[in-house]
């Protein structure tokens, strides 16, 4: 008689969990999630690949941030902020009461050494990491000002429109000074900021586990635990999506996300994202120097054909070098056609040698802008052959493309980019200029120098109003297109697949997201 | 050794018919390749993609739509390309040194055989990807890898075979009547080491034909997009949910060859090794 009453008694007991368990947020639980390969650095400003960031703005903040589904920029370590009428001074009001995860106290001198030690080469802490991004992002801040202890102000040389949006992302998180004194150039591995997270431990090319900060400013996390587990192989981590062995699974492949679409027990998220794939032509080249030919190989490609089969229908096609979505997008632009026939005129018009093998790059690696680098190479190749263009796909180990790439190295090579401040400059200055094609270490790589086009983007720099700033830009497309240092590819839509355990899971069009909101049935 | 009747021993032997069957019909395919491959094994057709078996595509589409019963029928050739290769760079070589080891002994020997010890210790699959790592992935530095890596496996053979041999008295009469070394290795030698050496090399094909396989799997062998069988596995893993026919062919192909030589080579040991003859 034991039995029956015991399970009566469980069953009373379950059933206030059942009744409010599905829309009331519960606190507590630990969130698995899985992803591609492993963080570089949690430091920030020492990190410029997607699996730093995703892990680094759980423990770290900004003066400023994106909203959670949008790409506004709204408050968060700093309460308010103003630019002087000349535009180059920027005042920044500072959240009060805040602490750090070690108890120290944020204030302006935090947020002076912050920036500082990337800033200035004098800065005591400069010498303990490699900078990223001042020469793309901060270069024109050429001095910090602590007011008072809430206050701080940056001052640029020249007046320079893009800082907010670029401090709303991750360049310059604001760390404790204490931590920063104390691991010195560790502090990569054990960033202590002010986030709704704070750092436990990390098993290199593992996971990494970050627990629920309880002393946080804001709204506290709801999940006790995160962990970010390395899963290199994206059937693996469908598989263990479906298992329920992690709560996320990301960077999935199109085709398995039309797989996982049919399965109840999973939830996705589509955003069309901030981001371009291309393929890069290697203007200096004595080959892909005549635009003609450039022009030619645009035409070549079928990008339709490509979004509908390898990327599963979860993209847009590109003919400018970012997307629709961010503000002064070009859609005047008529986008070069396919049409082989054409193409094949054009290159015999520009004498293009036909026999010699020509190279054409592919990642190692999958993004999200290129799910299937290698797929997209071979359908590139069969396009070109039919054009009668010899292409030899070239694979190199990630660090090593990168690297040889930026030195201008290939022909042609495939890349993206991930606009993640959603602001045009992002795009046009930072990969397109003649500033950042000076090999190596070029994000240039067209290695295309055009002075026109130079010239308009650093006069974007300096307009703060959004009208001129747009005509501007405008015109800068154009030449970009004529001039077609790149075969815009796409603009992919992103992808969060997840447990429907979790719940509030943030999608930013970047899919760079804080996970203080989300959480998790019991 | 007489010829006729290895070959009815072989024939009696059933395995080593099924072994000769399988082989016959992978050679078969290989020489009709393009006659047999009703498609262009590397000509995309994206919006046909990832297709399950019909009669237009019998083994289906990858990918990009290519249809993989051409792809298979192509790669055959690849694939016994490299067992032949391969087991050539390793075979003669290897005999060759082998032979020297073995005959002239003493410093010779040990200079030989210490080498052949030091490409023994690696890992034959590490080995094989530390050479292409070195050489540059493609299809002819993974048949050199898979070559080499075989080398020290022949010298040892023909070295022990050697050893006996040159102990025994016709190879001793015919030194002391003044035959030169080189006809000795050449004319009384070197045919009675062969047995062991075919039977070897023709495990070796089945061998070779799978490492090159795993290189390819890797992304280390052939290139995209060659047909080879391994890079086909490689791709079609990705796709073993939803498209488990993608895997499944290459997979069985390289199992057949595989299989083929296997038999064949084991088939043949019976029948070349006077201890295991059949009554």
């Amino acid at each position: 008689m034991r039995k029956p009453i015991a399970c009566v008694f469980l069953i009373l007991c379950l059933l206030p969990a059942l009744s409010f368990g599905a829309d009331a947020p519960v606190t507590g639980g630990t969130l698995i999630w899985g992803r591609g390969g492993d963080s570089v650095s949690l430091d920030l400003a020492q990190a410029t690949d997607g699996e730093s960031i995703k892990a680094g703005i759980q423990v770290l903040e900004n003066l400023v941030i994106f909203g959670k589904d949008s790409m506004n920029v709204e408050p968060q370590l700093a309460e308010s902020w103003k630019v002087s009428d000349d535009g180059r001074t920027w005042t920044f009001k500072l959240r009060r009461g805040v602490k750090f995860h070690d108890g120290y106290p944020f204030n302006a001198q935090a947020v002076y050494d912050s920036f500082a030690r990337v800033v200035f080469k004098e800065h005591p802490y400069n010498s303990y990491g490699q900078w990223k991004y001042p020469s793309l992002s901060l270069g024109p801040v050429k001095d910090i000002k602590v007011v008072d202890d809430y206050t701080i102000a940056l001052i640029t040389d020249k007046p320079y429109a893009p800082l907010l949006n670029n401090l709303a992302l991750w360049l310059c998180p604001i760390l404790s000074p204490k931590a920063m004194a104390d691991y010195k150039d560790k502090i990569g591995q054990h960033p202590v900021g002010t986030g709704p997270f704070k750092f436990v431990s990390w098993t290199k090319d593992d996971q990494i586990v970050l627990e629920r900060n309880k002393d946080y400013w804001g709204e506290k996390a709801k999940v006790n635990k995160i962990i970010l587990k390395s899963i290199p192989e994206p059937s693996a981590r469908l598989m263990a999506l479906q298992s329920g062995t992690v709560d996320i699974a990301d960077d999935l492949d199109p085709d398995s996300i039309a797989l996982v679409k049919k399965n109840q027990k999973i939830a996705i998220i589509e955003r069309p994202s901030v981001n371009v794939g291309y393929l890069a032509f290697n203007t200096e080249k004595p080959r892909l120097k005549d635009p003609k030919v450039r022009q030619a190989l645009s035409h070549a490609v079928d990008k339709d054909t490509l979004i509908k089969s390898i990327f599963a229908g979860l993209a847009i096609p590109a003919k400018n070098p970012f997307p629709p979505s961010i503000w002064s997008y070009n859609d005047a632009i008529k986008a070069y056609d396919y049409n082989p026939e054409k193409a094949k005129k054009l290159l015999t018009e520009a004498k293009f040698d036909f026999n010699t093998e020509i190279e054409l790059w592919a990642m190692p690696v999958s993004r999200a802008y290129m799910p299937e680098p290698v797929k997209t190479a071979e359908l590139i190749q069969a396009y070109f052959a039919a054009v009668g263009v010899k292409a030899k796909i070239v694979r190199h180990e990630w660090g090593a493309y990168l690297s040889k790439t930026q030195n201008g190295e290939h022909d042609m090579c495939m890349l993206g980019w991930l606009g993640g401040n959603a602001d045009p400059d992002n795009f046009l200055y930072g990969l397109l200029s003649a500033d950042t094609a000076k090999t190596p270490g070029a994000a240039n790589v067209a290695i295309w120098k055009n002075a026109e086009f130079t010239d308009l983007c650093l006069k974007g720099q300096k307009t703060f109003n959004k009208a001129d700033r747009t005509k501007i830009y405008l015109k800068a497309q154009e030449i970009f297109h004529a001039e077609a240092p790149w075969l815009p590819l796409v603009h992919s839509t992103i992808v969060r697949c997840y447990s429907k355990k979790l719940h509030d899971v943030p999608l930013r069009p970047n899919g760079l997201n804080s996970f203080q909101m989300v959480w998790k049935e019991k | 050794m007489h010829s006729w009747e290895t070959f009815s021993d072989l024939l009696r032997n059933r395995s080593a018919v099924a072994g000769m069957v399988l082989i016959a019909l992978v050679l078969l395919v290989a020489v009709a390749g393009p006659g047999l491959a009703p498609y262009d094994p590397l000509k995309p057709a994206p919006l046909e993609r990832l297709q399950g078996s019909s009669e237009r595509h019998w083994f289906g589409t990858d990918s990009l739509g290519r249809d993989i019963f051409s792809r298979v029928i192509y790669g055959t050739r690849i694939s016994i390309l490299i067992g032949l290769i391969s087991v050539s760079i390793s075979l003669v070589p290897g005999t060759f040194l082998g032979l020297m080891a073995g005959y002239f002994g003493g410093r010779i020997d040990s200079l030989i055989m210490r080498l052949m010890d030091m490409l023994l210790a690696f890992p034959a699959i590490l080995l094989a990807i530390f050479i292409t790592a070195i050489l540059e992935p493609n299809l002819t530095n993974t048949m050199i890898a898979v070559g080499i890596v075989y080398i020290p496996h022949y010298a040892r053979i023909v070295r022990s075979s050697v050893l006996s041999l040159k102990e025994q008295l016709f190879v001793q009469a015919i030194a002391h009547l003044g035959g030169s070394h080189a006809r000795i290795l050449a004319r009384h030698i070197l045919p009675n080491a062969m047995p062991p050496i075919i039977v070897y090399a023709t495990l070796g094909m089945g061998t070779a034909v799978l490492q090159a396989a795993a290189l390819g799997f890797l992304g280390l062998g052939a290139q995209p997009p060659q047909p080879e069988w391994g890079a086909m596995l490689s791709e079609g893993r990705q796709y073993i949910q939803i498209a488990p026919h993608v895997a499944a062919f290459p997979g069985a192909a390289i199992l057949v060859l595989v299989l083929g030589f296997n038999l064949f080579g084991d088939g043949l040991r019976d029948a070349l090794d006077p201890s295991l003859r059949m009554v």
